[in-house]
């Protein structure tokens, strides 16, 4: 097992990120109108090209894997979608319709489509059209009653899910007619007019639901809401109600994202600043282990040693580096030159902070992005990679769904 | 001015498809009546378990459906009031067990009744505020910083 | 810090980090806005249930938090007149100066002396448990700034009163 590789790509937050389909480039927004395609090299990342078109926060940005497109979208109420020529990106404008924020972009599994949900109560899916020559939309309305927060498509091409802000989860048709062949019948219905609503979920406390996504197989919806707490979805049949409904809530912060890394295990990360796996089955789910496990540092963790800081600020594991520093700017900032007593945090849920002042995860603020990297032969997800507010992208490799000990000696690097 | 009266109009409120604090969540299906009957038999039911010294028995009664919602104010403050009574009767070295034995439901409503009863402190309630802050540092002990964050996006008011 | 002042604290501390949940959230009442929704009010949705934390009559935190911003007042012990007098001077004078203090609100609410205003653009460029340990440290002080104040209060008094008296002598 290979540690995590943490790269520092910006200093504030990146607000959308893609990779590119041989994750040989990067797409980043560092929280501002403007994204950046960074290209590895060797360790480090560089800058090769800006994507200058929105005059608002970008919100999100998707690569599609197989045509090598990349969709942005924005607050700004628009989303354009970039294609590589020999002279560079060259943007093309959506045809979107909506009048408030676009907050989150999906490439379809086949790429002949993304949809956009936004502010404005719609969910646009959008599709090329050859006789204008143009992105157009066409939009879900019924029955969104608030912001459509995330998005995910079925593996199928078909099916769509989104969560919104009123705690609500929904699963549409996103068939567009002479697009595309007649979609089958599938599990979570059958009359699939663009537009129809199969399904409908509520969050278990009502909280904002951040991200939804479809298991790999996509007979299972899980998603994670703003009342800490994980959904998964097992559906049965058409009009029929699900075959398992389970909540798992969490002791911790609430979660923004989640993906699904096998049909059996799940990755979610957030406020917590650190990505949890979670296993299980239509039997029941629950937490394996936390994939940045402060424990397997050196540093003592006792709720005694939480907050106690030093008079001399011991230097942590992250030694002298730039991304320390930043952090060091940050707090004089934030601490506006307090002398730091502290009270010790004892509370249980809380990111441990180390005797430095800092939270003893890789990650310094809420992770706002977890996806896939990489897969292995059977078509698992063996990496992620997780991106946050603190402006670092960190890519991690999944212990597998073994959970238990076993598997979290595997992901302990000593 | 009276000319200018219709500038004050919410027209976002007129819309069709607006949405409500009330569409948040889901109206107790007892109707305000039966709540208010299951909240005085339970306030009995607590009165007895207490004065036998079964306390987790009684904290898990209370907890257990709790009246939320608008229009069932009589039977708040009577479940609000016998729950405080229960705290107040709890010695300080039993809470964690106590708190060990509830469900994770019960836990998130015990959390929205401390908060409940600090908000009421100063205003002619009769528990004091450090009870009410070692029940919370225990409960958050136990049930960790997620049962806040549900606390705050319950839309149901206990 | 006395001990019983730590309780309270901590249940401010958990309180304010559950709060402390931010996201950017652009308007969906007006077009190309992004406001603090615990200030305009205007999509029920996005705000959730205020919660009280209180030690006793005099003193107590309101946390209001939403979507993308959080409010936070304070309610300062005032035993007598001139804590009173005091807490009121202090606070008038950071408030005035509020932009200097960059979440600090230029008013408090209705019922509390002091109110913040943290929203998400303050926890993405700020460190979130700094944030909580700035407010937290700032709970601690302000209670030991007035007790200070009004000693020294008394002591000048005092000697003005005593060399005043002392011609009388």
């Amino acid at each position: 097992m290979s540690a995590p590789e943490v790269f520092q790509l910006s200093l504030g937050p990146l607000t959308g990120i893609a990779f590119s389909p041989d994750r040989s480039q990067v797409c980043v927004c560092p929280n501002s109108n403007e994204a950046q395609i960074y290209t590895r090299n060797g360790d480090s990342w560089d800058l090769t090209d800006t994507l200058a078109e929105h005059d608002k926060l970008i919100t999100a940005i998707a690569w599609g894997p197989n045509t090598n497109r990349i969709v942005t979208c924005s607050q700004d109420r628009n989303a354009y979608v970039w294609t590589h020529t020999e002279q560079g990106w060259k943007p093309a404008l959506v045809i979107l319709k909506i009048n408030r924020a676009a907050t989150s972009v999906k490439w379809s599994p086949s790429e002949n489509k993304f949809a956009v949900g936004s502010g404005s109560r719609v969910i646009a899916i959008c599709h090329f059209d050859e006789e204008n020559n143009w992105w157009t939309a066409k939009q879900i309305k019924k029955p969104l009653r608030s912001t459509v927060l995330s998005l995910d498509w079925h593996p199928n091409n078909y099916l769509l899910a989104a969560g919104t802000a009123d705690g609500k989860t929904y699963v549409y048709s996103g068939y567009i007619k002479g697009l595309e062949a007649k979609p089958e019948a599938t599990i979570w219905g059958d009359r699939l007019p663009t537009g129809q609503l199969l399904a409908e979920f509520k969050s278990p406390n009502g909280g904002w639901v951040h991200d939804v996504a479809f298991s790999p197989s996509g007979d299972a919806l899980a998603f994670v809401a703003h009342d800490s707490s994980l959904t998964i979805i097992y559906a049965s049949g058409p009009n029929e109600p699900p075959a398992a409904h389970i909540v798992v809530k969490l002791p911790s912060l609430p979660f923004t994202n989640l993906t699904w890394t096998s049909e059996s295990s799940i990755v979610a990360a957030g406020h917590d600043c650190q990505p949890i796996l979670f296993t299980g089955s239509s039997s029941g789910w629950a937490i394996s282990h936390s994939l940045d496990d402060p424990s397997s540092t050196s540093k003592p963790l006792t709720p005694t040693a939480t907050g106690m800081r030093s008079g001399g600020g011991g230097v942590g594991r992250l030694g002298n580096n730039e991304a320390f520093n930043m952090f060091k700017a940050a707090d004089s900032k934030g601490q506006r030159g307090l002398p730091g007593t502290g009270a010790a945090t004892t509370s249980s849920g809380l990111t441990q902070v180390g005797s430095d002042g800092m939270l003893l995860t890789i990650h310094q603020n809420t992770i706002t992005h977890v996806e896939a990297y990489e897969w292995n032969q059977n078509g698992e997800v063996s990496k992620i990679f997780t991106a946050g507010r603190d402006g670092r992208l960190v890519v991690w490799p999944v212990t597998g769904g073994k959970g238990g000990l076993t598997g979290r000696m595997a992901g302990l690097q000593v | 001015m009276s000319e200018y009266a219709f500038r004050k109009i919410n027209i976002d409120a007129l819309e069709e498809d607006v949405l409500l604090p009330s569409d948040l969540y889901d109206p107790d299906p007892r109707g305000p009546d039966g709540v208010l009957s299951d909240a005085q038999r339970k306030a009995g039911e607590v009165r007895n378990l207490v004065s036998r010294g079964d306390i987790p028995g009684a904290l898990n009664a209370i907890l257990s459906e709790p009246p939320y919602g608008d229009g069932v104010d009589e039977a708040k403050d009577l479940t609000t009031s016998s729950l405080l009574l229960i705290l107040n009767s709890t010695r300080a070295s039993e809470i964690p067990t106590i708190l060990k034995s509830l469900g994770q439901e019960q836990q998130d409503h015990l959390m929205a009744y401390i908060y409940k009863g600090m908000a009421a402190i100063g205003q002619g309630s009769d528990v004091s505020g450090s009870v009410l802050l070692n029940w919370h540092a225990q409960l958050t002990e136990v049930a960790g910083v997620g049962c806040i964050v549900r606390v705050m996006a319950d839309r149901r008011t206990l | 810090m006395s001990n019983t002042l730590r309780p309270y604290l901590n249940a401010v501390r958990a309180t304010l980090t559950a709060a402390l949940t931010l996201e950017n959230f652009s308007s969906q009442v007006v077009e190309r806005h992004n406001k603090p929704e615990v200030e305009v009010r205007t999509s029920p949705e996005v705000l959730l249930k205020p919660l009280i934390v209180s030690r006793n009559e005099s003193e107590r935190v309101l946390i209001e938090p939403s979507v993308n911003s959080i409010r936070l007042s304070i309610s300062i012990k005032q035993a007598d007149e001139i804590e009173k007098i005091l807490c009121h001077k202090f606070t008038r004078f950071m408030m005035m100066r509020a932009e200097g203090f960059v979440i600090l609100r230029r008013k408090p609410l209705p019922g509390y002396d002091i109110s913040f205003l943290i929203t998400n653009f303050h926890s993405e460029s700020m460190l979130k448990h700094k944030l909580v340990d700035f407010i937290i440290q700032f709970m601690e002080d302000v209670d030991k700034e007035i007790s200070e104040m009004k000693l020294s209060l008394n002591a000048r008094a005092r000697i003005v009163a005593e060399s005043y008296l002392s011609t009388f002598a």
